[in-house]
């Protein structure tokens, strides 16, 4: 299971998608969780340095999870996961 | 359409609901709005219904009952609602998965918590790097371990409920760094001795990781965090009693991920929104709302109470949540001033209690202003746009005094957490050392209190039916 | 102040109170043109009205007769590394009026006839000629007004940049200390705050909406209008817009930076006055001028909006300027009230310091004495 938790059981499993790519997940986990588990390590590039980042308050506070989720910008920490969500980085071209 | 209603409690956490809870005993109409799919708040957070009845099971009890209560109670409850603004009078802005929702009250109770800080080094910023506080609500909330191997570094009573937390959820915990030494643990004993149930739990955690082999490095601190093949690099260093950290590498680990944090500053958002008066406790996590001995800010009808009105733990939180819907109860006359006073006293007597153990708390949890002083000039400061140490440094040496003007030179504190993760280190910097914090001030407070996805805040109108004010002058 | 804490006495040739860009501009002038100058603000330099507007440079908003003024001010913003030795990130851009209704393009055309007199090079576009220049743009407009002079500025960077020029031109800064009154010397002022006190040959108030009471200091009575402006900036998105838009009413006005953010203006109001400075944006206004900035450029909904923040404009009963002289003192000015005041500040404060210095104006300045509603109070002569 990798870094879900051991002994836990998640929701029924449903797929989305990030930036095209498939991603397999359970219901009741957020966007963050999934890709943490699926090995996305980076979510988008900073503004200036371009540089990777990703997950850091898991509150919607810090907003270093940004993503795109069926079109509307937001912390992925925040936002659950749903069958055939289209999830896009956060960076901005 | 503003909903109208007695009281708004913004947050569902112990303090939120137990002041929301009070007040609608005495017969007041009361609304909890939460971000939060469920009430909780941090310290209780719950884990979603779609998980099945293993982390259900092991959810905190104190967070079910809570739960519970307020479910059983005649409080309105709106979750997923993340509160952008409040205006005097009151109105209380909020936006809803499906929009914008607003209310009137008589009374707002100000009960958002607390949120992460962490004294920044190089490489913090890298992703596997995650915030103590929010390694627990990963943990908590989602069952998730933040990687295989985790290091645990930084300081107060966090590290010890992050490190076991990874420990039972199947992960390894490389280490445990922490900026304090044993006996700055000590020297809290007395009041560790006032929580014996709380005392005995982390002598348990400890006792757990010690037999689980994890090593616990005390003074020390993360120096750097490197990407190299198959994680991160990190970088340790031994720091002195002041927390200045020594130059030389004292240990490395190879993680893939490292939890970190240097305690909790209270979510004053909306108290300097409102322009209440505030002053710096940095015992009580920096900023925090004045307020009287009943939990009234400066401004007539604002209440604040838990975390968002100074570091001071759970347990105090709810103590003063209910002393504060009492408050309220009574300034709206929902109560008589006799009910009240019977009401109040020994809970004033329990809430002192909890609040000497939670001060105890924030104490390990202070920032130290030689660790903050010691940031290499190259490091990011204000993580949302990139903004290092030394252009901070730059503006400070040519003239720059105060939070707000640092941030209009440099953008620091201008992005989209509008300076909620650098504020106080921001400040701490400026102050430089011991000097007192009141010159520097804090970023100003504005809405939104969350960034706004503009359509949905916008919806769907016509052109012809927006509501525009007369035409400027020619 | 703390009591047996000796006040510091500061001996200049003129002082003045107000470190807005009106202030800062008259007393850098005054400097190089050789007075020695102090420069006094209860805040800091240019960090209310000056360092929180706009910055837009647009000839679509400014009020017809001042014109002139604002294609001046619009020139020095753009090459303020010359004579302010900083870039303070102005960039020229095309600037665009909108109409959407047949009403708003009668507007938009009278509008654009009176500006275009005054010397603005205004034309009325059709909508695919606007499309061509900002394809951004809602095409479902029925006309815009286009002016070549338009541009921006990032207003935050304007108190970095005066504050060197100042420091560099020898003006004695005096920041975070509020004047509290102001005495007549037998022969010149003195500026008295909490720290300090300047004794001055001459005065300068440049207090923006906190001219009503500066002038009362002095004895004079000149209502001060105080609008509270709202702002509103996204967080940095993909490039959607390269022209400053704006919309006949002069209900929106609309730029992205280099970096990637949109400001979002328009004059809408939030709630404040000068005492308590811009405390509250009003919901429903953010609502409304975000709906109109989305109208304009449907993009903009992909973005958030992450901060809301009010400044204070300040303006005269009959909305024009006072600058000039103050009637019945001796060598009292005054600088303030100016629409479209940021645009123009670099070239009002010039023509303000030229007439101290006693040079000839290269414009005319709007004398304060039709604003004064009573007679200056015999003002106690002080030793
Ligand atoms: C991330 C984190 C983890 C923590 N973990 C622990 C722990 O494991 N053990 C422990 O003893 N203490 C922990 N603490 C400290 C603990 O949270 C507090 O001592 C206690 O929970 C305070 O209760 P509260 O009701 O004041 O605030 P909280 O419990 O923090 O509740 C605040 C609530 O307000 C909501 N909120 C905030 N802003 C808004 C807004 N604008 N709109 C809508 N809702 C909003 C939040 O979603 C949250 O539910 C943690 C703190 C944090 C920040
Ligand atoms: C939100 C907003 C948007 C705007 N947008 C634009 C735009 O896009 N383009 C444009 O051209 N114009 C714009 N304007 C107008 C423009 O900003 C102003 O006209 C101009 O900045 C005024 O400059 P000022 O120096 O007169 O006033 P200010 O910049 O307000 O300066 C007055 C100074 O006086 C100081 N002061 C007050 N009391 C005391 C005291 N007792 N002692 C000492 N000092 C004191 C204050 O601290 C302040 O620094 C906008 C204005 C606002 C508020
Ligand atoms: S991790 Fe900070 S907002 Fe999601």
């Amino acid at each position: 299971m990798g870094l879900r938790g051991a002994g836990i059981e998640r929701g029924r499993p449903l797929r989305f998608f990030f930036d095209g790519t498939p991603i397999d997940a359970f219901a009741g986990e957020s966007v963050a969780s999934a890709l943490l588990a699926a090995g996305v390590r980076s979510l988008r590039a900073s503004p200036r340095a371009g540089a990777p980042r990703a997950t850091f308050c898991w509150m919607g506070i810090c907003q270093e999870c940004t993503v795109v989720a069926d079109g509307v910008r937001r912390p992925a920490c925040r936002t659950e996961v749903r069958d055939g969500m289209i999830v896009l980085t956060g960076t901005v071209p | 359409m503003s909903r109208e209603t007695d009281v708004v409690v913004v947050g569902g956490g112990p303090a939120g609901v137990e002041a929301a809870l009070a007040a609608a005993a005495q017969g007041l109409r009361v609304t909890v709005l939460d971000e939060a799919p469920q009430a909780g708040g941090q310290v209780y957070r719950a884990p979603p219904h779609a998980f099945g009845g293993t982390i259900q099971r092991d959810a905190d009890p104190i967070g079910v009952a809570l739960r519970q209560r307020l479910a059983a109670s005649s409080v309105v409850t709106c979750f997923e609602h993340a509160v952008w603004s409040v205006s005097p009078g009151f109105r209380v802005d909020a936006l809803a998965p499906d929009g914008p929702a607003s209310w009137t009250a008589r009374a707002v109770v100000v009960a958002t918590g607390a949120q992460e800080r962490v004294v920044p080094f190089p490489g913090w910023t890298r992703p596997g790097v995650i915030g103590l506080a929010g390694t627990t609500i990963m943990l908590k909330s989602q069952g998730m371990l933040p990687g295989e191997r985790t290091l645990v570094a930084g300081q107060g009573p966090l590290l010890l409920a992050v490190a076991v937390g990874i420990l039972k959820a199947g992960g390894q915990v490389a280490g445990v760094v922490d900026l304090a030494s044993p006996a700055d643990w000590a020297r809290e004993w007395r009041a560790l001795a006032s929580r014996p149930r709380l005392t005995a739990r982390g002598a348990g955690w400890r006792a757990r990781l010690l037999r689980a082999g994890v090593p616990f490095l005390y003074r020390h601190a993360v120096q750097a965090v490197e990407e190299v093949p198959g994680g991160l690099r990190v970088l340790l260093t031994r720091v002195d009693r002041h927390g200045a950290p020594t130059k030389k590498v004292a240990r490395e680990y190879l993680v893939d991920a490292l939890a970190v944090g240097n305690g909790l500053t209270a979510s004053t958002d909306i108290t300097r929104l409102l322009r209440a008066a505030h002053h710096y406790d940095a015992l009580r996590g920096g900023w925090v709302p004045t307020l009287d001995a009943e939990f009234r800010s400066s401004l007539p009808g604002l209440y604040v109470a838990g975390d968002a009105a100074g570091l001071a733990g759970a347990d105090a939180a709810v103590a003063d949540g209910i002393l504060t819907g009492l408050t309220v109860a009574r300034d709206l006359g929902a109560m008589t001033d006799t009910a009240y006073r019977g009401a109040i006293g020994s809970l004033r007597r329990r809430a002192r209690r909890a609040r000497s153990f939670g001060t105890a708390m924030a104490r390990l949890m202070a920032i130290r202003p030689a660790h903050v002083a010691a940031i290499p000039a190259e490091t990011i400061v204000c993580r949302c746009e990139d903004v290092t140490r030394a252009e901070i440094d730059a503006a400070r040496s040519e003239g720059a005094q105060t939070a707000n003007q640092v941030k209009a030179w440099t953008r620091c504190g201008m992005g989209p957490c509008q300076g909620r993760i650098c504020g106080d280190i921001v400040g701490a910097l400026l102050a430089a050392g011991e000097a007192p914090r009141e010159p520097v001030g804090y970023f100003t407070g504005r809405t939104p209190l969350r960034p706004l996805p503009l359509n949905l805040l916008a919806g769907d109108v016509e052109y012809t039916s927006l509501k525009l004010p007369p035409p400027a002058p020619l | 102040m703390t009591p047996g804490l000796a006040q510091e006495t500061v001996d200049v040739d003129v002082a003045v109170v107000g470190a807005g860009a009106m202030g800062a501009t008259v007393a850098l002038h005054l400097a190089r043109g050789g007075m020695r100058t102090a420069l006094v603000d209860r805040g800091e330099i240019c960090r209310e009205a000056s360092g929180v507007n706009a910055g837009t440079l647009t000839l679509h908003m400014t009020r017809a007769a001042l014109i002139p003024y604002a294609m001046k001010g619009r020139e020095l913003w753009l090459t303020t590394e010359r004579w302010l030795g900083m870039d303070v990130v102005a960039r020229s851009a095309p600037g665009l009026s909108l109409a959407f209704t047949p009403a708003e393009r009668d507007m938009l055309e009278k509008r654009a006839e009176a500006r275009t007199a005054m010397g603005a090079p205004i034309r009325i576009l059709t909508p695919a000629e606007a499309c061509r220049i900002e394809p951004g743009l809602n095409a479902s407009l029925l006309a815009a007004a286009f002016c070549e002079l338009d541009g921006h500025v990032t207003a935050y960077l304007t108190g970095r940049a005066y504050r060197q020029a100042l420091r560099a031109a020898g003006v004695a800064i005096i920041e975070r200390m509020a004047v509290e009154q102001i005495d007549r010397l037998g022969q010149g002022y003195r500026v008295r705050g909490a720290r300090q006190v300047v004794r001055a040959r001459r005065v300068v108030l440049a207090g923006g909406v906190w001219l009503e009471t500066m002038l009362a200091w002095l004895g004079l009575r000149v209502p001060v209008k105080c609008l509270i402006n709202q702002l509103v900036v996204t967080e940095r998105m993909r490039p959607v817009m390269r022209s400053v838009v704006g919309i006949a009413s002069g209900l929106l006005s609309l730029k992205q930076f280099e970096n990637g953010t949109v400001l979002i203006g328009g004059g809408w109001q939030g709630l404040g006055d000068p005492v308590r400075g811009g405390v509250q944006a009003v919901p429903e206004n953010l609502i409304g001028n975000i709906q109109l900035a989305r109208h304009a450029i449907p993009a903009l909904g992909e973005t958030r909006v992450v901060r809301i923040w009010l400044g204070l404009e300040s303006e005269t009963a009959d909305a024009m300027p006072m600058i000039g002289a103050l009637p019945g003192l001796d060598e009292a000015y005054v600088i303030g009230c100016v629409h479209s005041g940021y645009t123009s500040a670099p070239y009002m404060g010039r023509l303000l310091a030229d007439r101290i210095l006693g040079r000839e104006p290269e414009m005319p300045l709007f004398d304060p004495t039709r604003l004064v509603q009573a007679a200056p109070n015999a003002v106690e002569e002080m030793t």
